[in-house]
């Protein structure tokens, strides 16, 4: 086993040690944010977010057994999976809080959506590698590969998720040397027909959004006009982040956090939690976590053999910088609410494990970026 | 395969590199705005969140009446509450507490489950109910002191005093005018909490006592407002009225000593009567005053020279003047008649003459000089000016107003004109607040007999008592003449103005009333009785409301001390009067007991009286024993004791404060005490003699 011996050599040591360091980080926040929920068993939250931590680490072992090269000639099959289950959601997901996201099998929940963008990577990874952007027309292909599942998304509705689609599409679409010309038009042509959408939405012609959704987008620009209804997550969560001043309130001792103020504060707002307890020093730690992990992933694309795997890179790390950015910039009032969870961190086995196997997925580009030479 | 160029896809990876570093860049900058910058405000603001003030409410202040009865007070009272988020079986909570609290389960229940900070399950608990709820122990239920408004003696003296509502908030009569001072300053715990309500055990806890409300004490004498209130209340009875009022004054200082109306209401419970039963009449309310109001007109004219007491006048029964007509009540007039036999008469056409012989410019000066027209300024809420007529107003107006027409006047305002002229001229301003005490038992406000201005000379007063007092002897107010006492006063049985304009017409369309004061000749006592829209036939003032002063007079005049006339002390119904022995030796007191005929009961044989039972002036069947109360008795003679300040003080009450202190009072002169000998604050033993020069008011503002 000469190759497996040589391809374990080659596994990326900071980019796990910063992975780990981040799901431990992710593991103490939920703890803290948790622990009071259920006083009988305070480790019930964070028992649960390891188990996913460990069914994750596993599968991402799992996938470095496979050679990446070998996915693509799945792609299409991969593709249409997804698109099958993500159009079986609505049918068999209940209806939690007004949305339809999650698949009950047995005791888990599983978020499909979550898993589709790593599909969606993979196959528009493919997709792309096949020939260079030239000419508008091109565009069409990789446009309606992404739009498709992120119209399902939307329909859930998931307003947050099929966002991330729009930047793992631009992200890979600008690696892959698409015309800067050509981003910008789509962009712009982007903004228009979300800018429609949003008006005939509002408008009560066609029910593409719902109101709340669009309130709740566009809050962060002045949450103190409805500051005890939607506009009370942002102002708590800022509360939050700013009482802890410098160096925080402690472990386990944000007041905000832990007297309930702060809502949804293991998932959506854990980056409160941590602002708050941890104050700007613990905040400013992670985040640089997070940059490392990021600067690391873009690292490791300029090593990538093919452009398969430059794009596979690519697309895992415009994923979860589209992640941090949104949901980060949420709890600092600066993004719009749309519930993204924060890699490693939130409450949520789903996302979760799939960002831990998008990291295998790093890993796996990254450990075969050798030629064979014989 | 060589068909993307190497060189771009790094030129663009380092762009997304760059792209990465500035977005966390501009991430951190925006925490650290928000952690380093706005750290303090957002912390503050935090703070805020958590601590939620709970209230300690101010004891209201206490109202008293002259003698520290108390009329108003605020008590404690146990209610229970509930804070629902923190009870944790709702369903077995309500089913353990609705036989307690003897509510129904489900409202319970209901109570329970509502999204509030706290819920009150039930006011007012007896302390039985209190303690079963306590033994209960449910998490998120308990048990708190609530301060309530109470008023001891029920109606007495309601729409004076006026009621406070559940908040502490004075809504009526004194009770809303003297807020302010009443309501005190609430307190506060401040408490950290959570984002559902609860307390956080370890939290910051702060305490703000609340400062409890001063006190007052007012003029008002319970007993005499008791006698106004029983005896109104039969006048109105009597006469079939819709209702009726009497308003007692001291004519020497302008102390309102009582205010009944009625029908009245219980301020204990005031929602469940109607509204018109809660406003002060006498105060807020003018009338057509009708006949009393000669006295105003006697005056002016006696004063101006106009008539003299024996000018002669021959009753035109109708009089035309000013292009109307004034026509004696009396078919084919009065008559040949004296000024003082007019008076007695109440002929109209006679004042309407004398009113036009003033003219209307002079008449209208003694109208301002009585007080008609303009506030008392007496500190009570809605006051009404009343409304009088314009100095150039037309002659047959003025001619009206001669016998009491055609002009609005207040209760309040015709007792202080009689007063003025009862106390030899001087108009006094009304008070009804003596004193305002802050919690702690020091005077912070003592209210001193005001004179606003002298209305007629002390010769015009004294002629015009004279034939006042001949009106109760041998004119239209022979029923207000009472054994022994020389009531002197006015009848008047007025027309009601009509809302439609005119006059009411047919049964119950008259107000009679009856305006007074006694003993003529050194008045102590001054009143107005109004019945409104009497029902029998004839509705005169004479008739019905000369009688209810008569009735009052007579009792108050003895419960103040007041000797009658030619004393007899014991009269014809066989009836013993008590004599008042307070302050007096033990010794002495008996003395004077056995030789009325009483048997005094004393426990000790020495030391002083502070009490009495029955009080000074009972009429009591001879034999009857009455109980002596004695100040510290059993040390009477080795006691140090300080000298207290009596001045401003009444006579009466001088004597019972220095009594209290186990010290003799010897009087000087009459009036309110002036000049004490020794100073207050003097050390002296239990038994000296205390000298106490005692003045009128006037004299007493000059000092």
């Amino acid at each position: 086993m000469d190759i497996e011996r040589r391809l374990i050599r080659n596994l990326d040591i900071p980019l796990i040690a910063t992975t780990l360091a981040l799901v431990a980080f992710g593991l103490v926040a939920v703890y803290s944010a948790t622990y009071s929920l259920s006083p009988a068993d305070p480790f019930v939250f964070v028992r649960r977010q390891l188990v996913w931590a460990l069914v994750g680490i596993a599968g991402a072992a799992g996938i470095l057994l496979t050679d990446y090269r070998q996915w693509g000639r799945l792609a299409r099959l991969i593709y249409l999976i997804t698109l099958a289950i993500l159009a079986a959601v609505p049918l068999f997901a209940p209806n939690i809080q007004g949305a339809s996201r999650w698949l009950v099998i047995g005791p888990v929940q599983l978020q499909p959506a979550e898993f589709a963008k790593l599909a969606v990577i993979v196959t528009l990874a493919r997709r792309l590698s096949l020939g260079p952007i030239e000419r508008p027309a091109d565009l069409v292909g990789p446009l309606l590969h992404v739009a498709l599942p992120m119209a399902l998304i939307v329909l859930q509705p998931d307003l947050g998720t099929s966002l991330i689609f729009v930047v793992i599409l631009f992200g890979m679409l600008y690696v892959a040397g698409t015309p800067v010309k050509y981003l910008l038009v789509l962009g712009a042509t982007g903004i228009a027909v979300f800018l429609v959408a949003a008006f005939v939405s509002s408008q009560g012609w066609v029910p593409i959004f719902k109101e709340y959704q669009l309130r709740r987008l566009f809050i962060f620009l002045n949450p103190y006009q409805d500051r005890t209804g939607d506009g009370w997550n942002v102002i708590q969560s800022m509360i939050a982040i700013g009482s802890g001043g410098f160096f925080g309130k402690g472990l386990f001792a944000g007041s905000q956090t832990q007297l309930a103020f702060l809502p949804a504060r293991h998932t959506d707002f854990i980056f409160s939690v941590i602002a708050e307890e941890l104050g700007f020093l613990g905040a400013f730690c992670l985040l640089c976590l997070y940059l490392l992990l990021l600067v690391r992933g873009i690292r490791l694309v300029a090593y990538a053999k093919d452009t398969f795997g430059v794009l596979i890179i690519t697309g895992v790390v415009s994923m979860l910088f589209g992640h941090i950015l949104i949901n980060v910039g949420m709890t600092l009032g600066v993004m719009p609410v749309t519930g993204l969870p924060l890699p490693f961190a939130s409450v949520g086995g789903t996302s979760l494990v799939s960002n831990l196997l998008g990291v295998g997925m790093i890993l796996n580009v990254h450990m075969r970026r050798h030629k064979i030479l014989f | 395969m060589q068909r993307f160029s190497s060189m771009l896809i790094r030129r663009r990876i380092a762009l997304v590199f760059l792209m990465a570093a500035l977005f966390s860049a501009l991430l951190i900058l925006r925490l650290s705005y928000l952690q380093i910058v706005q750290a303090d405000r957002l912390a503050s603001l935090a703070l805020e969140q958590r601590l939620r003030p709970v209230p300690l409410l101010a004891q209201r202040g206490v109202i008293y009446d002259r003698n520290m009865n108390i009329l108003a007070a605020s008590m404690s009272f146990e209610a229970a509450y509930a804070i629902p988020v923190e009870v944790e079986n709702p369903e077995e909570a309500a089913q353990k507490l609705a036989p307690i609290l003897k509510r129904p389960v489900e409202e319970i229940e209901n109570r329970l489950k509502r999204p509030r900070a706290v819920e009150w399950l039930k006011l007012r608990l007896t302390p039985e109910e209190a303690d079963a709820v306590r033994r209960l122990d449910l998490p998120g239920i308990g048990i708190q002191e609530r301060p309530l408004r109470f008023y001891p003696n029920g109606t007495l003296a309601a729409q004076l005093i006026g009621f406070a509502g559940i908040d502490n908030q004075g809504l009526e009569g004194l009770e809303r005018q003297f807020d302010e001072y009443l309501k005190g300053q609430n307190g506060m715990i401040v408490q950290e909490r959570d984002a559902t309500g609860r307390t956080i055990p370890a939290g910051i806890e702060r305490r703000i006592e609340p400062t409890d409300g001063f006190d007052l004490v007012l003029t008002i004498d319970k007993v005499i407002q008791h006698i106004a209130e029983r005896e109104i209340e039969k006048g109105v009875l009597e006469a079939n009225a819709d209702w009726g009022l009497f308003l007692g004054v001291n004519p020497k200082t302008g102390e309102i000593l009582a205010v009944a109306q009625y029908p009245t209401f219980d301020p204990n419970e005031y929602a469940s009567y109607p509204a018109d039963t809660w406003r002060n009449k006498a105060f807020t309310d003018y009338f057509e005053p009708g006949s009393t109001f000669k006295m105003v007109t006697a005056a002016a004219a006696l004063e101006t020279g106009v008539a003299t007491l024996d000018s002669v006048y021959v009753d035109p029964v109708t009089l035309h003047i000013g292009g109307g007509r004034v026509s004696c009540w009396r078919a084919g007039g009065h008559g040949r008649q004296t000024f003082v036999e007019a008076m007695q008469n109440s002929c109209n056409p006679v004042f309407a003459m004398l009113a036009d012989q003033m003219t209307g410019p002079t008449f209208h000066k003694f109208l301002t000089a009585f007080g008609f027209g303009s506030r008392s300024g007496i500190e009570f809420p809605g006051e009404s000016p009343g409304a009088i007529p314009k100095p150039n107003d037309r002659i047959l107006r003025w001619a009206n107003v001669g016998f009491g027409q055609g002009i609005g006047a207040t209760a309040l305002q015709m007792v202080m004109a009689a007063s003025a002229i009862a106390n030899g001229g001087e108009l006094l301003k009304p008070y009804v607040v003596k004193e305002i005490r802050a919690p702690d038992g020091t005077v912070v406000h003592r209210q001193a007999p005001e004179v606003v201005r002298r209305a007629v000379s002390p010769k015009t007063a004294e002629e015009l008592r004279g034939i006042l007092r001949s009106v109760v002897q041998n004119g239209s107010g022979r029923q207000a003449e009472v054994p022994g006492y020389d009531v002197a006063g006015k009848t008047g049985t007025a027309q009601i103005a009509s809302p439609q304009g005119g006059y009411l017409q047919g049964p119950k369309s008259n107000m009679a009333s009856f305006l007074a004061f006694a003993p003529y000749d050194d008045p102590v006592f001054a009143g107005i009785v109004m019945l409104y829209r009497v029902g029998q036939e004839p509705s005169y003032g004479g008739l019905w409301a000369a009688p209810v002063f008569g009735r009052i007079v007579s009792e108050v005049l003895e419960y103040m001390g007041v000797p009658r006339r030619d004393a007899q002390d014991r009269v014809d119904d066989g009836l013993v009067r008590v004599p008042n022995v307070i302050n007096l030796d033990v010794h002495d007191a008996e003395e004077i007991l056995l030789a009325h005929g009483l048997t005094p009961q004393a426990e000790l044989s020495h030391g002083f009286i502070v009490d009495q039972t029955p009080p000074p002036g009972a009429r009591v069947a001879p034999g009857t024993r009455v109980i002596l109360t004695f100040y510290e008795e059993a040390h009477a003679h080795d006691v140090h004791v300080e000298v207290p300040d009596v001045l401003g003080r009444s006579m009466k009450d001088a004597a019972m404060t220095l009594a209290r202190a186990g010290l003799r009072i010897q009087i000087e002169g009459t009036g309110f005490a002036v000049e004490q000998s020794p100073q207050p604050g003097t050390i002296l033993h239990e038994g000296d003699v205390v000298t106490v020069r005692f003045a009128p008011p006037q004299s007493a503002r000059q000092d």
